[in-house]
């Protein structure tokens, strides 16, 4: 299964089991600016995924009143694949930042046209480091579970983000480096 | 407004015959209200910035200005009550209590031992440390020995909060209470400059920047003060 939006689904209904329409919105409060729905009907079809791939599941007797409505639930299935795609993604991150690197690295017949990148990139970094949300601040709560992805979300940008920074001063020796050396060949 | 400007400051760190340049040609705003944090690796200069940025040491070249005065030439009148530095951690405490390492300035400026001690609880508890007025300096933990050095500084109600690394071996779960600290400081318009060595000590400030190789990145003008200031209030 390759969709993300499946993946974010079955996420939701481990956390908790929900009605299709309840998931949608719990889909856009969760996850937004991350990932986003098509449409409403973008949730029935990866739910039907979901239940054909046996990953979820009705629960037994919700289907009941006037207007009927199945509520669903992960199966141990579901759960343990989704644990397994969680660690998967830590590759998918890794490819993401290589191929930033290796095409970063295109540039290097011109030093100095890698370097004033390299200096935007670190703005970026740097804009993005200053605009992470303290645990505690408005939004994100310092205790209670409910808080729990928000603290995690804080602490992992915060992380990914001096890694990245980091990164820039070892590539900015290199490339000034590079840059003298071919200075010095001229 | 602008309240601190440093322009084109250079300075060199001289060991003998060597040199090593650390600041280079470094140009940087702060108006009140303001929080910047400057990252860099270890000798990156970093503590050198805001040493010369408090007028404790002379720039090599260029002009620090604290609201448009020369610290050169005014550097000793403005240092506590216009510029308050933090150094890292509470170096210089010999005191018996907390409570008299923060008085003992205000009692060096001939204030009353009552109106100090009066000021010394209101800086305390503004820095969620009156709990350790009664202890001993060499007591204190980490953070709450980062929460009384600001308190020792804020009792002279500085205009310019200059604070070198706050967080630096600061327990996580007590860091972002620290950053909140400076974060809320800057809200009630002091203009907050601190360094950090860890990334994470970015968080929370309206300009981060970065400091390598003598050069400060990022935006060290106000440019982009007014969108991250609409940002934070949103």
């Amino acid at each position: 299964m390759q969709s993300p939006v499946s993946w974010a689904l079955l996420g939701l209904v481990i956390e908790r089991p929900s009605y299709a329409y309840e998931l949608a919105q719990r889909f856009d409060r969760t996850y937004e600016g991350a990932l986003s729905l098509s449409s409403t009907s973008h949730v029935y079809t990866a739910l039907g995924t979901l239940t054909s791939r046996g990953l979820i599941e009705e629960v037994a007797g919700s289907r009941t009143g006037r207007q009927p409505k199945p509520r669903y639930r992960a199966t141990a299935k579901g759960l343990e694949d989704y644990r397994e795609w969680l660690v998967r993604q830590l590759a998918e991150d890794r490819r993401r930042q290589r191929l930033f690197v290796l095409q970063l690295a295109a540039l290097t017949r011109d030093p100095e046209a890698a370097l004033a990148t390299l200096d935007r990139y670190e703005k970026a970094c740097l804009q993005e480091a200053g605009g992470t949300p303290l645990n505690g601040a408005n939004g994100v709560p310092a205790d209670e579970a409910s808080g729990l992805a928000a603290r995690l979300l804080c602490e992992e940008s915060r992380l990914a983000m001096g890694a990245k920074l980091e990164w820039t001063q070892y590539a900015r020796a290199q490339l000034k480096s590079l840059a003298s050396a071919r200075a010095l060949g001229r | 407004m602008t309240l601190l400007a440093l322009e084109h400051v250079g300075k060199r760190y001289v060991d003998g015959p060597h040199e090593r340049p650390l600041l280079n040609d470094v140009s940087l705003d702060l108006a009140p209200g303001e929080l910047a944090a400057v990252w860099g690796l270890r000798r990156s200069g970093r503590s050198t910035l805001l040493r010369v940025a408090a007028g404790i040491e002379r720039p090599d070249t260029g002009v620090v200005r604290f609201d448009g005065r020369d610290l050169v030439d005014h550097g000793e009148d403005v240092l506590g009550e216009g510029i308050g530095y933090v150094q890292k951690a509470l170096r210089g405490a010999e005191a018996q209590s907390v409570l008299e390492e923060v008085m003992v300035c205000l009692l060096a400026r001939g204030i009353s031992r009552a109106a100090a001690h009066a000021r010394a609880c209101t800086a305390l508890e503004r820095t969620g440390s009156a709990q350790c007025a009664a202890l001993a300096p060499r007591q204190l933990d980490k953070a709450e020995s980062v929460r009384v050095a600001l308190a020792r500084t804020l009792v002279l109600s500085p205009r310019v909060l200059v604070v070198d690394e706050p967080v630096n071996g600061v327990d996580l779960h007590e860091r972002d209470g620290i950053l909140l600290l400076l974060r809320s400081l800057a809200d009630e318009g002091v203009a907050v400059l601190a360094s950090t060595g860890q990334s994470t000590g970015l968080s929370g400030a309206d300009r981060a920047l970065a400091l390598s190789d003598g050069e400060l990145r990022g935006s060290p003008s106000q440019q982009l003060a007014p969108v991250l200031a609409l940002r934070r209030s949103a």
